[in-house]
């Protein structure tokens, strides 16, 4: 029974608590998640302790507030990491309340935790529940309960190990952060270990070699991952491919594990990559690694007898499935090829429907045509796979079809290249436009230039219709030609020359010059020559061009400008 | 000028006050700080501790062509290790930020304003 402690007794606890944070130091390191998972809460708190250790053993003297008072120094020159900073602040307060007294009882030993969280408190503007400070406060308030009734100082610590303990193991439920990597605080875990040094001087025990609350490999594996996903914000940043699980045991008769030690099979297994966990017993290992190459770990691990337990898992597919960047892959390959290409300048990418209409664009300079218009509107990522095929570093779109900007607009967004629309409608917009476009000028200058020509053209279709209708006050019969012009029916009728002579009359002005005629796959030669000969009787001044645009549904594409 | 961020999708504009109030939240969290101070205060001489509500104000963060730095007002508690503390709270604005907006910052400077006397 511990009745009266001083200061030589103080230093001794002090050392314990040091040497036995010491050796587990690397456990609190595999703990650490919080506040922020570099993996050193055991590492920092093992040199703050140590540092105080130091101080107390340059002035080891019967009178405990000295004692104190020197631990508090060392912890407080020596303090590393937040949780190096609260445990001196913690031992500040310890020291300060018990300064002037030669030797404790066991409620002035309570007391002086309880002094500690006050002290510790004060220098916090934020307390996160969960974490050593709450392990501490828990601990301290239990003490000062029991040095009401208890007068042995043993007694008194265990309670206050107890509680700490018991705390440590709630603390996943106080702090979100613990609970989902399945750990406990770090920073309690290694308060609890400097206790349990304090708790085994006063009792005179010896400590145990292997740690009381050893955490699991799970626990390691969960926090090792946990710090993982953290670490790599790209899938092609992995560089170590394979989760790799092995339980080997041990077989005796085997040469290498004759002479098993863990030291050397960690250090051989450190080779093959990192996030290495290794924990064994008298005749099982269990192994957790991230490696390129898995194969050449389970062969290492058979040296040293059969493996129990296997499990490799493919680490950059779970983490492109978890950033959701498979498609970023694909199109990574993609890019690559690419790559090995110059990029050129500019890509001019238009959208048309008929091999006609699409011939004619790229004879006028459009780089890549994409099937498609009104009936069919190419989605954003067929915009976007042309966007790659121009392999140019500009690009300008031409949807030629109102309902084609909209995904033109979503691919100009989701291109890593420059990308601008000029919004054209209909196809003669598209051509004028294309028209107007000038490499040699800069960017902005183009888009502006091919922005001005889509009012410079005029547009208008000629379709049938596909049933009996009645749109702006002009009924339609199924079979009608219908005369559209800038997307507005004007005329019908059931012969197409009529309805496209009609159309023209609204379309041609005094000032314009030329009228272009795109015909489709279903109209003769015969109808087209009718309608040359139509507009050269109407307008003898304006020029004609024709061209075969081949396309379906529109029988004439008309522009006049 | 917000910080910008390219991404496959799209461009990301994080506002400076936001980063500040990110960077401010980071910093309380650490043991040792009791407060944040605002900058504006210094010629006075008086360093006001912040309100919750306001600690950005006593986070300014600066853009110079491509770096970007961060400048923290901050109170410490009496008998901590102050260059310590200034130490972690660097090192949690820096994670915390490269976290939650995948913003690398280039130099976090800490004034440290004031020293917090409580009573023993």
């Amino acid at each position: 029974m511990v009745t009266s402690l001083d200061g030589k007794r103080f230093a001794e606890m002090v050392i314990q608590g040091a040497n036995h944070l010491a050796a587990n130091a690397k456990t609190v390191d595999a703990l650490n998640v919080f506040p922020v998972p570099d993996g050193d809460t055991g590492t920092n708190m093992n040199l703050t302790m140590t540092s105080g250790a130091k101080e107390v053993q340059k002035n080891v003297q019967a009178h405990i507030g000295a004692v104190a008072a020197s631990f508090a120094k060392g912890l407080l020159m020596g303090a590393r990491g937040n949780s190096g900073v609260i445990l001196s602040q913690l031992f500040r307060g310890f020291s300060k309340s018990i300064e002037t007294k030669a030797h404790i009882s066991a409620k002035e030993f309570a007391a002086a935790f309880q002094a500690g969280i006050e002290s510790a408190f004060k220098a916090i503007m934020k307390p996160v529940e969960g974490t050593i400070l709450t392990v501490a406060r828990e601990a301290a308030k239990k003490g000062v309960q029991t040095a009401k009734t208890e007068k042995d100082l043993a007694a008194v610590m265990e309670a206050i190990l107890g509680e700490a303990k018991t705390t440590l193991s709630r603390t996943p439920d106080m702090l979100p952060v613990l609970k989902e990597v399945g750990v406990v605080d770090s920073g309690g875990q290694g308060l609890v270990f400097i206790y349990e040094g304090f708790l085994a001087e006063l009792k005179g025990e010896e400590l145990p070699d292997t740690p009381s609350v050893m955490p699991s490999m799970d626990e390691l594996v969960n926090a090792e991952h946990h710090k993982h996903v953290q670490d790599f914000m790209r899938t092609e940043d992995i560089k170590y491919g394979y989760c790799t699980e092995i339980m080997v045991r041990l077989d005796r008769s085997k040469p290498s594990a004759k002479t098993f030690s863990e030291e050397r099979f960690r250090s051989d297994m450190s080779r093959f990559g990192d996030s290495l966990l290794v924990i064994s017993d008298d005749d099982i290992v269990k192994v957790h690694v991230h490696t390129e190459r898995p194969g050449d770990v389970l062969n290492y691990g058979q040296q040293y007898g059969s493996l129990i337990k296997l499990k490799v898992d493919n680490m950059r597919e779970q983490h492109s499935a978890i950033v959701g960047e498979t498609h970023h892959a694909l199109v990574g390959e993609n890019e690559a090829e690419q790559a090995q290409k110059e990029k050129k300048d500019y890509g001019v990418i238009t959208v048309a429907m008929g091999d006609g209409i699409a011939a004619l664009f790229k004879s006028i300079g459009a780089d890549v045509v994409i099937e498609g218009g009104q009936t069919m509107n190419p989605s954003t990522e067929d915009i976007l796979k042309a966007i790659e095929e121009t392999n140019a570093k500009q690009i300008i779109i031409l949807p030629n079809n109102k309902n084609i900007v909209m995904a033109s607009e979503q691919a100009a967004e989701l291109a890593e290249e420059k990308v601008a629309i000029v919004p054209s409608k209909t196809v003669p917009q598209g051509m004028a436009a294309l028209l107007a476009f000038n490499p040699g000028q800069p960017f902005d200058k183009n888009v502006q230039a091919m922005e001005e020509a889509l009012g410079r053209v005029k547009s208008g279709q000629v379709t049938n219709a596909v049933r009996d209708t009645n749109i702006d006050g002009i009924s339609i019969k199924k079979g009608d030609y219908m005369g559209i012009y800038e997307g507005k029916i004007v005329k019908t009728s059931p012969t197409l020359l009529e309805a496209s002579g009609q159309l023209l009359s609204h379309m041609i002005g005094a000032e314009d010059e030329i009228a272009t005629v795109i015909y489709g796959k279903d109209v003769s030669k015969e109808q087209v020559n009718e309608l040359v000969s139509y507009i050269e009787t109407n307008w003898p001044e304006m020029e004609i061009e024709v061209h075969e645009g081949r396309q379906p549904l529109y029988s004439f594409i008309l522009a006049v400008e | 000028m917000p910080i910008e961020i390219n991404t496959h999708y799209g461009q990301i504009d994080i506002s400076n006050e936001v980063v500040a109030t990110i960077a401010g939240g980071a910093a309380i969290d650490c043991f040792g700080i009791v407060g944040m101070a605002s900058k504006n205060q210094i010629k006075d001489g008086i360093t006001e501790i912040l309100r919750k509500e306001n600690f950005s104000r006593g986070v300014i963060v600066r853009q110079q062509d491509e770096r970007v730095e961060i400048d923290m007002y901050i109170i410490v508690g009496y008998g901590t290790k102050i260059s310590e503390i200034a130490r972690n709270v660097q090192q949690k604005v820096k994670y915390t930020l490269n976290q939650t907006v995948g913003l690398s910052v280039d130099a976090i400077n800490i004034y440290v304003q004031g020293v917090r006397v409580a009573n023993p």
